[in-house]
């Protein structure tokens, strides 16, 4: 069968995330009003007619697994292929029986006998950290025309405050070097971690990994093979965010206000699916004000908000303020409460004329079902 | 496999006083509230009710409610045993079979479906009617009273009782007469078109029912009265909650603005949730320079003008200097800067170009002339253009009386 399979790494690896990913992989992060990070992705797989998608997962996997369910959200409830979740799974020979996997091949190798399993001739490979709304059908596409090995996608854009992967690019766009970590970026691409190789290929890089005990994805194959191998970029200069540290998700989260950049994140054509909650419509009081806001259903707004995201269920009470804040699912402020630069996790509770300040550079964050 | 209660929702009728709304669609499929369509609150209803199989009866223009309902999985209705059953009329054996005629002839044609579940009870609901209700309740007091029918009233002023088909009722509240419209109504106890029936018992009417040529096979004008008639035990069912036909264009607009002002229904409450088929849209934007006061608005709405007292609906766009108040808009509207929506309703997908006006408020209008303004779905404005109060436009732009 041609076509692609999707493949998500969804254990928890290095990030700083802090409160937000205390019980909870990066990857099942709420973002946007309504999503989890790891929605993206998986969109942008089923908008581009992926009908199989397996997610690696480890780590505190189980509001991800919570969120996910049977895949119907995103169509992906099938009696073939389909969904399908590979938790960490111990066996003679691998490691990683937590989770705690060391790299990408290594975490592949758990789940060595799902890769052969897979009826499509190509492999998609992609993080689940990932902000992006990318037609992988073009993707694939390009790969196929160039006759590649593989086929890194990158962006020119090389800000990052975060660790991350970079490429040095010849003149036919194919990667020459990988490079992390890096200070100087000039002429750099920076890498998105989305690959596209054939099945056969990834099989035969896992078994060559397995048995040189090397675990890394680009130390292993990327770095060790870019002359061997044609690995080659699809650059990719639309909207793509990594959130890595809570400074990303706390600046990537409000630029979303933007209308240009929302534009580019939903996309009517490339909708983004993610778990339905069944919330009323958001009402807004005459007693309350409220602007420049993304505000999701569900929502009871008598106070003042602005320059905020407001998840599913979440009401500010009258006379309260809220800021430059993101409040996640079914937040509560109460009366006269003043809140600047917080990110409030789900359930938390604010009392009445409570102040709390964060600031632009460090919001400041309220765990989950925290009464304040 | 056998089922203690079934419900079957007749969503057939064309929803004729809806007018240019029910142009393309059934009435259960016009949209309500922002999120949801009519046919929403019945199925929401069964599913909280923890009744797992229902029938869905269509006739009218029924693409978009087959569609809409698909495999019944919003409402958590797609079950492996049950669940939902659209049920069209269909032909049988020698070119017999026929439109439904009536809405007791819907269910006589479908004695089959219902015989597969070999139910107790059988619930009979309508698709035009927004409330909220427990219909296992109703069947426990069914049971209770060993009634052959139990018909679900509404205590409504005494002075509007003759507007609705009313029961009489005793002590024990024992329906002992019905009247349709009365002039002088014996009880202010209105039927709310919603019964519960023992199966046997229903089934005996509705054949003997079927063989009357005189019948309009109907329940309230004869399937009920001849039930009375015959002596059977008839209860009537008391409900206290909201509850509104929204059959007419006032009153679709009086339940949206019902709705807006969260009395009796409130659809944030989350203990009975409202359930719908909804597009993955991102979350409503609300900009700089919007003003959104005693209004709801949903997800992929983006406004940056005014609204005031009013319903939007998914994928709303009202621009920077449009002003629009006391209206419901259903999925799909763009009102362009500087046009001004009052006191209407537009259907899906309209478009209001810049500088346009529609609609009225009342203080500034002769009181004969005005009334609601409804603009068809897929109605298209025209920059500047002025719609009066109480007009309806369909889609081709034509004047459409009521």
């Amino acid at each position: 069968m041609k076509g692609l399979h999707g493949i998500i790494f969804s254990y928890e690896k290095h990030n700083d995330l802090r409160e937000l990913t205390a019980n909870r992989t990066p990857s099942s992060v709420p973002f946007a009003g309504r999503y989890r990070i790891i929605d993206f992705i998986l969109s942008s797989m089923v908008n581009a007619g992926i009908t199989d998608v397996g997610v690696v997962m480890g780590g505190s996997y189980q509001s991800l697994l919570d969120h996910l369910g049977s895949g119907k959200d995103w169509d992906l409830s099938r009696k073939h292929g389909g969904l399908r979740l590979l938790p960490p799974f111990a066996s003679e020979g691998t490691r990683g029986g937590s989770g705690g996997f060391r790299g990408k091949m290594e975490a592949l190798a758990g789940v060595r006998s799902y890769l052969e399993g897979i009826r499509q001739s190509h492999v998609v490979l992609a993080d689940s950290d990932l902000i992006i709304n990318i037609p992988l059908q073009d993707v694939y596409q390009a790969h196929l025309a160039s006759g590649a090995d593989i086929t890194a996608v990158c962006t020119s854009n090389v800000d990052s405050d975060c660790d991350v992967t970079f490429f040095r690019l010849d003149n036919e766009g194919r990667v020459g070097e990988v490079l992390f970590p890096l200070r100087d970026r000039t002429g750099c691409h920076r890498a998105l971690e989305i690959y596209v190789l054939s099945k056969q290929l990834l099989l035969d890089l896992v078994d060559e990994c397995m048995s040189h005990d090397q675990t890394s994805f680009r130390g292993a194959v990327l770095q060790a093979k870019a002359s061997s191998l044609h690995i080659h970029s699809y650059v990719w200069d639309g909207y793509a965010a990594q959130i890595r540290s809570l400074k990303e998700y706390y600046t990537r989260s409000l630029e979303l206000l933007d209308p240009a950049i929302r534009r580019e994140v939903f996309p009517a054509a490339r909708p983004i699916h993610t778990k339905e909650r069944n919330d009323a419509s958001t009402y807004l009081d005459p007693t309350g004000a409220c602007c420049n806001s993304l505000v999701a259903d569900g929502c009871t707004i008598e106070g003042t908000v602005e320059n905020s995201i407001l998840f599913r269920g979440v009401s500010v009470a009258r006379g309260a303020e809220v800021k430059n804040c993101i409040l996640m699912q079914d937040v509560t402020v109460s009366r006269d409460a003043v809140l600047h630069h917080v990110i409030a996790d789900k359930n938390v509770e604010v009392a009445d004329a409570r102040t709390l300040m964060g600031h632009e550079n460090y919001p400041m964050v309220i765990a989950k079902d925290s009464k304040v | 496999m056998k089922k203690e209660c079934i419900a079957m929702l007749l969503a057939g009728g064309q929803g004729s006083r809806l007018y240019v709304l029910t142009s393309d669609v059934a009435k259960p499929a016009v949209p309500f509230g922002g999120k949801y369509r009519i046919i929403d609150f019945p199925l929401s209803n069964c599913t909280n009710s923890n009744i797992d199989t229902v029938g869905v009866l269509t006739q009218y223009k029924p693409l978009e409610l087959n569609s809409y309902i698909g495999s019944g999985q919003p409402w958590d209705l797609d079950r492996l045993d049950g669940g939902v059953h659209i049920l069209p009329p269909y032909m049988q054996e020698g070119e017999r079979g026929s439109w439904y005629k009536g809405t007791a002839n819907a269910i006589y044609q479908n004695i089959g479906f219902v015989d597969m579940y070999d139910p107790d009870y059988v619930v009979i609901l309508s698709g035009d009617h927004i409330y909220k209700m427990n219909y296992a309740k109703m069947v426990e007091a069914h049971k209770e009273a060993e009634a052959a029918c139990t018909i679900s009233v509404l205590e409504v002023p005494w002075d509007e009782a003759s507007r609705f088909g009313i029961m009489a009722v005793d002590k024990e509240d024992n329906i002992v007469e019905f009247q349709e419209k009365p002039k002088e109504p014996k009880s202010n106890l209105a039927s709310m078109g919603i019964y519960v029936f023992s199966w046997k018992k229903l089934r005996e009417y509705l054949v003997a029912d079927e063989a009357d040529a005189s019948s309009s096979n109907d329940f309230g004008k004869n399937i009920i009265p001849k039930m009375l008639g015959a002596g059977e035990k008839m209860i009537a069912y008391r409900f206290d909650g909201y509850w509104k036909d929204v059959g007419t264009l006032e009153s679709l607009w009086d339940a949206n603005m019902d709705m807006l002002s969260r009395g009796d229904l409130d659809l944030l409450e989350s203990s009975w949730p409202i359930y719908a088929r909804l597009p993955s849209e991102p979350p409503a934007f609300i900009s700089k320079t919007a003003l959104v006061e005693h209004s709801v608005v949903t997800q992929g709405c983006e406004i940056s003008g005014t609204v005031k007292n009013s319903v939007l609906s998914h994928g709303a766009r009202i621009e920077e200097g449009a002003e629009v108040s006391y209206s419901v808009l259903m999925p799909g509207v763009t009102v362009k800067r500087g046009s001004v929506v009052r006191y209407a309703i537009l259907g899906e997908n309209c478009q209001v170009e810049a500088g346009a006006t529609v609609g009225e408020n009342p203080e500034n209008c002769d009181p004969e002339k005005w009334g609601v303004t409804v603009l068809g779905p897929g109605t298209a404005i025209g920059a500047g253009e002025v719609v009066a109060p109480n007009s309806m436009l369909n889609r081709d732009h034509k004047e459409v009386s009521r």
